[in-house]
């Protein structure tokens, strides 16, 4: 029997959206980007024990509109991860799998992940 | 590693992971309005050079775990799944240790 064709779990393209499945994904590529971040900070530390002269260029680069978007982003993917996982730990511990707090525990997290984002930028900046 | 353990040392690494992913975040903004002498200067405190260390290692340890589990998920073919585990396997070794002897001899 020749099944190859067959669509494979999870298959992203064919099932309908909820927010367990929107968030189940979104935590995998959350966990990609801290990742992909993680392996930047490398290179910068590399970059920091190499070279003085070219750390003016990255501050400047860091600090204009890309980097600040790139850094905000990293900083949001870290949070929602955070707060994903730890209602995947709470699933782990055996409590909230009913589909109506499962949704509302979802919303939670999306918006906790915003706030926290703001919130933490404004105290590591010093505007707070 | 049997998946019981990897499961458990998941969970482990994650919890760990968390408060030092909040402080490591909360420090590299910080210190990107700073100076270079002030970024050397951070990485040059004993406990902060610990704690990026240890981010280093949990975090890829963390890491690697979780790619296998993704490409268990995505990957069908047994030779390609097997070839890119070797490399998360090996990238999570060799950049933690090349973090250390940045920590300890460069900066």
């Amino acid at each position: 029997m020749n099944d190859s064709k067959n669509p494979v779990s999870p298959h992203l393209q064919i099932y309908r959206w909820h927010i367990s499945s929107l968030l189940s994904i979104t935590h995998r590529i959350s966990g990609v980007i801290n990742l992909l971040a993680l392996i930047l900070i490398f290179f910068w530390l590399l970059g920091l024990s190499f070279s003085e002269s070219n750390y003016e260029l990255f501050l400047l680069i860091i600090n204009g509109f890309f980097g600040k978007f790139i850094l905000i982003g990293f900083t949001w993917s870290m949070s929602f991860h955070i707060l994903s996982g730890i209602r995947h730990l709470v699933w782990d511990l055996g409590y909230g799998f009913e589909i109506k707090t499962a949704n509302i525990s979802g919303i939670i997290v999306i918006i906790c992940s915003l706030v926290l984002t703001i919130i933490f930028w404004l105290f590591a900046r010093g505007f707070i | 590693m049997n998946e019981t353990r990897k499961w458990i040392l998941h969970r482990i690494s994650g919890i760990i992971l968390a408060p030092l992913y909040v402080w490591f975040y909360f420090s590299l903004i910080s210190l990107s309005t700073k100076n270079y002498s002030e970024a050397i200067y951070f990485f040059k405190n004993p406990l902060f050079g610990i704690l990026t260390i240890i981010v280093f290692f949990v975090g890829f340890f963390h890491a690697k775990i979780s790619l296998n589990e993704i490409f268990e998920d995505y990957i069908h073919d047994e030779k390609i799944k097997n070839v890119v585990n070797l490399l998360a396997l090996l990238l999570s070794i060799i950049i933690p240790l090349i973090t250390i002897v940045l920590l300890l001899y460069k900066l």
